[in-house]
């Protein structure tokens, strides 16, 4: 049987982590001790040459194959978003279940938008670092690239415009995506224009109009950039409502 | 054209002694801008030569409501006057950007993001002089204009971040790169959510969040010319 002298030390520690995670001095220290792991990968990035790869494949699978050496502010970034996480998340439940009753519910709803769009941004990321792809080529007018699930994108036709002084200054791809050898839907890539098929998105990232028209495509799968753009919606919401909310009431006071 | 920019220098300067003059050096900024535009056919806002001046005129832009609401209102038009010289020589001193743009700079997304930006660094900077007004004075109006400040530059900021976010998708891909550039952007949204945070908290409201109001200006400083002149990223000069 346990002892009541120990249940009470195991309720008083998690009464202090409670207190801990619901405290809005924990998001204060949290942020700063964030803010100096990211200044540290600031300076440690520019001088490795290992950081060269971590835009083209998921963050995680990047991490797997890197010494902690240069990594641990990642780490140390990840466990503090992880603890800042639980504490936007208590904080908000605990600010709502304490303010139920205001009327000023619009001030007390904004930041919590925020927090949520914050919390969707943060998802993004997570899902992104695990199940992103990308994948580059180098393709002509008549030619095509196999996708997943048996598909395949065929350059029906590129169109390059030339300035005056010889910049590139439009351009359109003709693409046709196919699916064993039968076309199924046609599209264009054109700047800031890309294509989405079936989860798939493929980006012109390089154009050469001489001696041969070609392309460098890249077919990629961001599966965090639905929940990035509902947090970034959310957080802009919430953010421009409590800004004004915020200066009529330092104005009124 | 130049003689527009410069003559908008000296009046700035000549503010410290006659404040109204701040008014016409605004303007002459303006039409320096307005005339870029045209000969560019597009918003100059690319090099640092377009983009220190154009965060010099939204320095002043920002000041101008602040002016009538500040106690020490001499002291806040020479200090902006100073600071939007400065930023407006530099500029001068710098190559101007007059090839045209690429196709991929060539969206709505690209424009507010950057004016966005620089809106918001404009408004810290303000922040920040704000911040040693209050130091001299301690004025407790002076720390609500500052707190005012940081709010809307927090909010035009995130604003940036967000379109910025949206544009890197529909032209690379991805919303996100893991450039020092993007690194330090984070590092600047993470200061002020801090500085809004601990504001909230009363033994930080005051001195401590005044100062770190004016800290903020420098942490917006290496992030806008101190990384983008210093370290390989996607928005290097």
């Amino acid at each position: 049987m346990l002892c009541p002298a120990y249940i009470s030390v195991k309720i008083n520690m998690f009464k202090k982590l409670l207190a801990f995670f619901f405290s809005l001095r924990t998001a204060i220290w949290l942020l700063l001790a964030l803010l100096f792991m990211l200044l540290f990968g600031s300076l440690i990035m520019p001088a490795r040459p290992e950081f060269s790869s971590l835009n083209s494949m998921p963050l995680f699978d990047w991490l797997g194959e890197n010494k902690a050496g240069i990594t641990w502010w990642l780490y140390g970034s990840i466990l503090l978003l992880s603890l800042l996480t639980a504490n936007t998340l208590l904080c908000s439940i605990e600010s709502l279940i304490r303010k139920q009753q205001s009327k000023k519910w619009l001030l007390i709803i904004s930041p919590q938008i925020i927090h949520i769009g914050f919390l969707f941004m943060l998802l993004a990321h997570l899902l992104s670092s695990t199940g992103s792809f990308r994948g580059n080529t180098v393709a002509y007018e008549g030619s095509a690239l196999a996708l997943p699930n048996n598909l395949a994108v065929a350059i029906k036709d590129i169109t390059v415009e030339l300035s005056p002084s010889g910049y590139v200054s439009d351009w359109a791809v003709n693409i046709e995506y196919l699916s064993d050898g039968k076309g199924i839907k046609e599209d264009y890539l054109k700047p800031n224009s890309p294509s989405f098929y079936k989860g798939l998105g493929i980006y012109l990232k390089d154009i050469r109009p001489y001696p041969v028209k070609t392309v460098l495509l890249e077919v990629s799968r961001e599966p965090g950039a639905v929940w990035a753009l509902i947090g970034g919606l959310l957080f802009m919401l919430g953010t421009v409502t409590l800004m004004i909310l915020k200066i009529k009431k330092e104005s009124s006071s | 054209m130049i003689i527009v920019a410069v003559l908008s220098i000296i009046f700035y300067l000549l503010s410290l002694y006659r404040g109204f003059l701040i008014y016409p050096g605004f303007l002459l900024q303006v039409a320096y801008m307005l005339i870029r535009g045209i000969q560019l056919e597009r918003l100059p806002l690319v090099g640092p030569h377009d983009t220190l001046f154009f965060l010099s005129s939204s320095l002043v832009a920002f000041a101008i409501p602040f002016m009538f609401s500040i106690n020490d209102e001499r002291q806040f038009v020479g200090s902006v006057s100073v600071i939007a010289s400065v930023f407006a020589i530099f500029s001068l001193l710098s190559r101007p950007h007059n090839i045209p743009l690429p196709p991929v700079l060539r969206t709505y997304w690209f424009e507010l993001h950057v004016g966005l930006s620089f809106f918001s660094y404009a408004l810290f900077g303000i922040a920040a002089v704000l911040g040693f007004l209050y130091i001299r004075n301690k004025d407790q109006e002076t720390e609500i204009l500052q707190y005012k400040a940081v709010l809307i530059g927090y909010c035009m900021f995130s604003l940036s971040m967000i379109f910025g976010g949206i544009w890197a998708y529909l032209a690379w891909g991805t919303y996100w790169l893991w450039t020092p550039k993007e690194l330090w952007t984070t590092i600047l949204w993470i200061f002020y959510s801090l500085y809004l945070h601990a504001r909230l908290r009363k033994e930080w409201m005051g001195m401590p969040s005044v100062v770190l109001g004016i800290i903020g200006f420098a942490v917006t400083l290496f992030t806008y010319l101190g990384v983008s002149l210093l370290m390989k990223s996607s928005h290097t000069f």
